[in-house]
């Protein structure tokens, strides 16, 4: 038991990212009282790593620090090419901005997922960042769908079969990582014809068809592309 | 893998008593996770932590880190 407690304890987030955590929450549930809370947000995503760079904060080791660096790298070229892109559109077309606030959000939820993503990635390794993704995808869609299904065991079953892939997905990743790499690519662009869409407004489809790739679409992409390119002696034994 | 580098830490792990990634990790001040990356090879450890990690061995670094030459490696950066 006592061994147990010791490597939770060992595998315990640092202090300052609990900290985090907590002030991005806090900043989201107040921003709804006022916006000027959001900025609690921004101060819990950014606040550990800024002190970290600036040498107060020493709770990671070398590695931890370089998949940080790297997962910066990564979603400076998402954000910076999405950022031309933007530009190009916005001076090209007569598309003008009717909701900044929307495409400021976008911009700023591509840069941080790109660089949880890619940290997670380099981190865990593709093939557990990938497991431990699906099954919070898994957990999450079977939430919502639970939520939404009422009362009736047989309407929690139905709602929760979409959530059965992504679990089946999970176990294939961490035994067969290029199967399952390749089945997340082809969900992953599924995903996008499914639920993205480009409207008249092209300013308007931009935004939704961006926000779909970043949060349906681009954990399974950069997953699947991971697993794919795994060196064949980082899979299992039996791997394909 | 930036570097052609080869590493036996996970044989010295087991010459030592069957020592666990979990407490090389805390004899070298470094996470579990760094130490999979390492044994894996999709890290290469700094100088530093090479070190510790030879020292932890008892061993020297060149014992449990080495270049790969089979491979290439000769590519020089330009300017």
């Amino acid at each position: 038991m006592s061994r147990v407690i010791e490597q939770l304890r060992a595998r315990r987030p640092a202090t300052a990212t609990l900290v985090g955590a907590a002030l991005v929450i806090a900043g989201f549930l107040l921003a709804s009282v006022s916006w000027w809370f959001f900025i609690l947000a921004g101060a819990g995503a950014c606040g550990p790593g800024l002190l970290r760079e600036l040498g107060v904060l020493k709770d990671k080791d070398e590695f931890q620090r370089r998949a940080a660096h790297r997962a910066g790298y990564h979603a400076f070229l998402a954000t910076g090419f999405f950022g031309f892109v933007l530009v190009a559109l916005v001076r090209a077309t007569t598309g003008e901005l009717k909701n900044p606030a929307e495409l400021t959000t976008l911009m700023l939820a591509m840069l941080w997922l790109t660089w949880l993503l890619s940290s997670l990635l380099t981190y865990w390794g593709a093939r557990k960042a990938s497991t431990r993704l699906l099954l919070g995808f898994g957990a999450a869609w079977l939430a919502f769908a639970l939520a939404d299904a009422g009362p009736r065991p047989l309407g929690w079953l139905m709602a929760s079969l979409p959530a059965l892939p992504f679990f089946a997905l999970a176990a294939l990743a961490w035994r067969w990582p290029r199967v399952a790499g390749a089945l997340m690519v082809l969900i992953a662009a599924a995903m996008y014809w499914f639920f993205g869409y480009w409207s008249n407004d092209r300013m308007g489809g931009l935004i939704v068809n961006t926000g779909v790739a970043l949060l349906l679409c681009g954990p399974l992409l950069g997953c699947g592309t991971a697993l794919l390119s795994l060196r064949r002696e980082d899979a299992p034994a039996g791997a394909h | 893998m930036d570097e052609n580098i080869h590493n036996e830490v996970r044989r010295h792990r087991f010459a030592c008593g069957e020592m666990t990634q979990e407490q090389l990790a805390r004899r070298v001040g470094v996470s579990r996770q760094t130490i999979i990356a390492i044994e894996k090879g999709s890290y290469n450890p700094s100088v530093a932590l090479a070190l510790r990690i030879a020292r932890a061995f008892g061993a020297r670094v060149e014992d449990v880190f080495r270049l790969d030459e089979s491979e290439g490696g000769n590519d020089v950066p330009r300017d």
